[in-house]
């Protein structure tokens, strides 16, 4: 019934492919002009006509600003490409939906594809994933499915080279396309491909080196060939100049730099570009050469970077350069030749280069198509024969949609006196001794949605076991052989926490946990709502690593519930469930069910695009760098060395960050002032990692000072249960002591401090004085007549020594203050929700 | 793949007096109605189970044979044939993190014959 999905699609920066998956085998398609297999993902618009690919760059050339291309890089924000000949503007989804449309012409098939995989580097964020999802949906795709760019690539490798034995080992995933570059760590468990770990950088590849070429290079030279004024700036601005000259550049650049692979040296000839004039009106028709050691020496420092990443992700999963079989080279700038050479220089771990690192995530996309939807057909069946008396093939399927899977085994030998005995490892079914024959077919039940493990048993008449070559069934119900995509960033839920006037941030799904998934989590509202009134809460995701500041992280979405909207006043301290899906394709949805009211609020997070404003992000970077300025100071303050080397660093960086978006144009048109904010951000983020040593300090001191005076409260006055609570929190002291994050550590002196208010709410002597401090407020509270009766009432409890009834009366007390008395602190709510 | 050596942790015996007794409420629920609502708060008492790997499940109405053994069956009537479970005295307990889990309580129920005609209703 059901159908496999059978297409995949490679959206690349720079090049995008479609390729098929067929009865076990992957071709790439031709496009039916020109037969390659590349389309340049480059869009023009002439006259009525949109022309997409080769064609396109071309016209890049006669007339740069009606085509458009790099949009991948501006995807999920809110910047559109200006389209002279349309006098409009296009975005950079609607662009994107042009060259799916135009991959679908390459189809000779004759085939209409309803579903697709498409790819995406595993370092794009909810946002990026879903604006590249919306464009497969604009080209008419009724289904998309998004797929890391690593597992596509080593899906690729390890269905091409099957006689390699791959079990068990582990490699690394260097991507570096045209406009992004991913670098992830990949594992075979259990025959199924996982991507343990991942960094990148969505700002960085060919693209980044045609543009080096163009200012390091060829604007030097022709600065020194001419004379002009600020030639770099009048080419990047939109209303500069040279702003044609920027693109047609880029392209000389590209052809430069791909013939810098093959050549030591070549050349870009000025004559080929139209109206190249300078300041004085002098035109140009000399050569500039361009050695291949100058182009490596000014990517030297980019490449660098890349392998600082991959060293990063070795030290976090405690891995040496010895445990990573290889890297395996994909993407279209890991053809320079000094790229190989100095990854491997670099890491000290050899670089494979076995698959055509053009095509490669595109034949993985379509394996993996090959299998989504699996349903009536079978996938490859585990044969195996065994050794001595018996001679064993045993046949199932390791994937299965079904409820239960046949199970056939034959055999050949002296089958007399023989049985066998299929158990499942959760101890939920057993065949039961059988005789063994010829052939046998068992239909072995599968728990839904879980890895099913099955032993079977040959067995002689005195129940020993006979050999038959390997007796485990394994068979995976409901899911893909690739064990799941991962989430690249924590997804955490905004909390105010009152005691800072702050947020906190409580992680929803972790970094690396698989998609599609699924949490709850209960909130309390932090202050009552009034029925009607403007005020409300917002149930906020923001993306980006838990342990940070809400405002390093960047914001998905908002669930808004407002006074407007609820049917009764939430009262402070109401439930409210949350619900938050995570679907394959990283939509969110999000529902909340609020005790108080019986309402249910659900939305499904469209992330907005980023908005980037030139002004606004000089701002913010001034304002990053004097918030580094004081904490350094404090750092300094505090003989924290490690902690101010970090900054000084960071500081150096930001400073480095305030002279490139100073020489912004606020109409810039390349992608410059995105990897600015991803930057600033990037350098936030870490400030918040170096100076959370400090917060962490100050609460292990509070921690430990809690500690000694709850223990010895507890000794003198403690229950059984009371020793048992705080004994449980001294035995995890280890972990979250040593842990980087003070919320947890903080979490932990709260529940030291509960055990120290049921203690103290026994004790005579501080009932007794609570009810003393009552006593001199009495002037403020609501219900005068009845102060006085609790008043004397209590009085004569403390004569009668009943303490528990005292204990009723201070809480009755307590409640006739006023609400201003009882929060004399001043409240700050950012969600209003804790 | 193994079970995680959580597993073989011994889960104390309140878990399973927990859930037992929520499987219970849930079933009286069933039969008597819940004109309070708890059922929301017997569900969230459920999922805080779940969240630490302990799930229970109602067989009733399963088919049942010999290659259960999640099941400690009682038949009754005659027939050993077509055997269905129509009455569940303790839910199966399960635990294991999210694609594994194992047994660790049987369910503990009464099966009966039915003739085909009932059998796929």
């Amino acid at each position: 019934m059901s159908k496999l999905v059978n297409f995949g699609i490679d959206l690349g920066t720079t090049n995008s492919l479609i390729a098929k998956f067929e009865r076990g085998n992957v071709e790439v398609f031709k496009n039916p002009n020109g037969f390659k297999e590349t389309l340049p993902s480059v869009v023009a618009y002439r006259n009525d006509a949109i022309i997409v690919g080769e064609k396109a760059r071309t016209y890049a050339e006669k007339d740069p600003k009606s085509v458009s291309s790099r949009f991948k890089r501006k995807m999920g924000t809110t910047e559109t490409m200006k389209i002279a000949s349309l006098n409009s503007s296009k975005s950079p989804v609607e662009l994107s939906a042009e060259v799916l449309k135009e991959l679908k012409n390459f189809i000779h098939t004759g085939e209409k594809p309803q579903a697709v995989v498409i790819t995406i580097p595993a370092s794009f964020d909810t946002i990026q994933s879903n604006a590249t999802k919306d464009a497969g949906e604009l080209a008419g795709f009724k289904s998309v499915i998004l797929l890391q760019e690593p597992i596509a690539a080593s899906l690729a490798y390890a269905n091409k080279e099957k006689n390699i034995d791959l079990k068990n080992s582990q490699w690394i995933v260097y991507d570096l396309g045209g406009g992004t570059f991913d670098v992830a760590l990949v594992k075979i468990v259990e025959g199924e491909l996982t991507v343990i770990d991942h960094e990148g950088d969505n700002y960085l590849g060919g693209t980044d080196f045609d543009a080096t070429i163009v200012e390091f290079l060829i604007a030097p030279a022709l600065q020194r060939l001419g004379s002009f004024e600020d030639l770099v700036g009048q080419m990047k601005s939109e209303s500069g100049k040279f702003n044609r000259l920027w693109t047609t550049l880029l392209h000389k650049a590209e052809e430069a730099k791909i013939e810098l692979s093959n050549k030591s040296s070549t050349e870009v000839d000025l004559a080929l570009i139209r109206n190249l004039e300078d300041d004085t009106g002098k035109s140009f028709d000399s050569l500039i050469t361009i050695t291949r050691s100058e182009f490596e020496s000014i990517i030297k420092a980019q490449i660098d970077t890349t392998a600082e990443m991959m060293k990063k992700i070795l030290t976090r999963n405690s891995l040496q350069s010895s445990d990573v079989e290889f890297i395996l080279m994909v993407g279209g700038s890991t053809l320079i030749p000094y790229v190989r050479k100095r990854i491997e220089e670099l890491m000290n771990i050899p670089v494979n280069t076995s698959i055509d690192p053009t095509n490669a995530i595109a034949i993985g996309a379509a394996y993996f198509a090959g299998i989504k939807e699996i349903k009536d057909e079978g996938v490859s069946a585990n044969t195996r024969t065994s050794q001595g008396r018996l001679k064993a093939r045993l046949g199932y399927n390791k994937n299965s949609q079904e409820l239960s899977e046949v199970f056939q085994g034959r055999f050949e030998g002296d089958l007399k006196d023989l049985f066998y005995r299929i158990t499942r490892d959760d101890g939920a079914y057993d065949s039961g001794l059988k005789k063994l024959s010829n052939r046998i077919v068992e239909d072995l039940p599968l728990r839904e949605g879980e890895f099913n493990s099955f032993t079977f048993k040959v067995l002689d008449s005195q129940n020993n076991e006979i050999d038959v070559g390997g007796n485990s069934i394994q068979i995976t119900q409901g899911k893909y052989s690739v064990a799941g995509q991962l989430l690249p960033e924590d997804l955490c839920l905004v909390k105010d926490d009152l005691g800072k006037k702050d947020t906190i941030l409580e992680l929803l799904f972790s970094k690396n946990s698989v998609i599609p998934t699924k949490t709850k989590k209960t909130v309390a509202v932090g202050k009552t709502i009034v029925k009607g009134s403007d005020d409300g809460i917002s149930i906020m995701v923001v993306e980006g690593p838990s342990e940070n500041h809400s405002s390093t992280n960047k914001p998905i979405g908002i669930l808004a519930v407002g006074g407007k909207q609820i049917s009764k006043d939430l009262l402070k301290g109401t439930d409210i469930d949350l619900t938050f899906e995570l679907s394959e394709s990283r939509d969110l949805h999000v529902s909340a069910f609020v005790n108080g009211t019986g309402q249910e609020f659900s939305q499904v997070f469209e992330p907005k695009p980023r908005a980037v404003p030139v002004k606004m992000l000089a701002t913010e970077i001034l304002a990053l760098e004097s918030k580094l300025q004081s904490e350094l100071k404090d750092a300094e303050q505090n003989n924290n060395i490690e902690a101010s080397e970090k900054l000084n660093k960071l500081i150096f960086q930001v400073q480095d960050l305030i002279v490139t978006a100073g020489t912004l144009s606020d109409d810039d048109v390349t992608d410059d002032r995105f990897k600015i904010e991803d930057q600033k951000r990037k350098i936030a983020q870490e400030m918040y990692s170096a100076t959370s040593s400090k917060r962490v300090d100050v609460a292990r001191s509070s921690y430990l000072e809690t500690k000694r005076e709850v223990a010895e409260l507890v000794n003198r006055n403690g229950n059984d249960r009371e020793k048992h609570a705080i004994s449980a929190v001294f035995a995890r002291e280890q972990v979250f002591l040593n842990s980087t994050n003070p919320e947890k550590i903080q979490a932990e002196i709260d529940e030291l401090e509960g055990v120290r208010f049921e203690i103290l709410a026994r004790d005579p002597e501080f009932l007794t004085g609570m009810f003393l401090h009552l006593v001199e407020r009495r002037t403020t509270m609501n219900d005068q007549v009845q102060a006085k009766q609790l008043i004397d009432n209590g009085r004569r409890l403390i004569d009668q020594e009943s303490w528990d009834d005292l204990r009723i009366v201070n809480s009755r007390l307590w409640s006739l203050m006023p609400s201003t008395e009882q929060n004399s602190e001043e409240m700050r709510f950012f969600t209003g929700i804790v | 793949m193994k079970y995680p050596q959580g597993l073989q942790v011994s889960i104390p015996k309140y878990i399973f007096v927990f859930a037992n007794n929520l499987f219970e409420i849930e079933k009286k629920i069933s039969i008597s109605g819940d004109p309070g609502n708890f059922s929301r708060n017997i569900t969230k008492m459920r999922e805080s189970l779940e969240e630490h790997g302990i799930t229970y499940e109602n067989p009733e109405g399963e088919p049942f044979n010999e290659t259960r053994t999640d099941l400690d069956a009682s038949i009754s009537g005659n027939g050993t044939e077509n055997l269905f479970v129509v009455e569940v005295i303790k839910p199966i307990i399960r635990a294991g993190a999210s694609g594994i889990s194992a047994v660790i309580q049987k369910g503990i129920v009464v099966v009966e014959s039915r003739n085909q005609g009932e059998a796929d209703e």
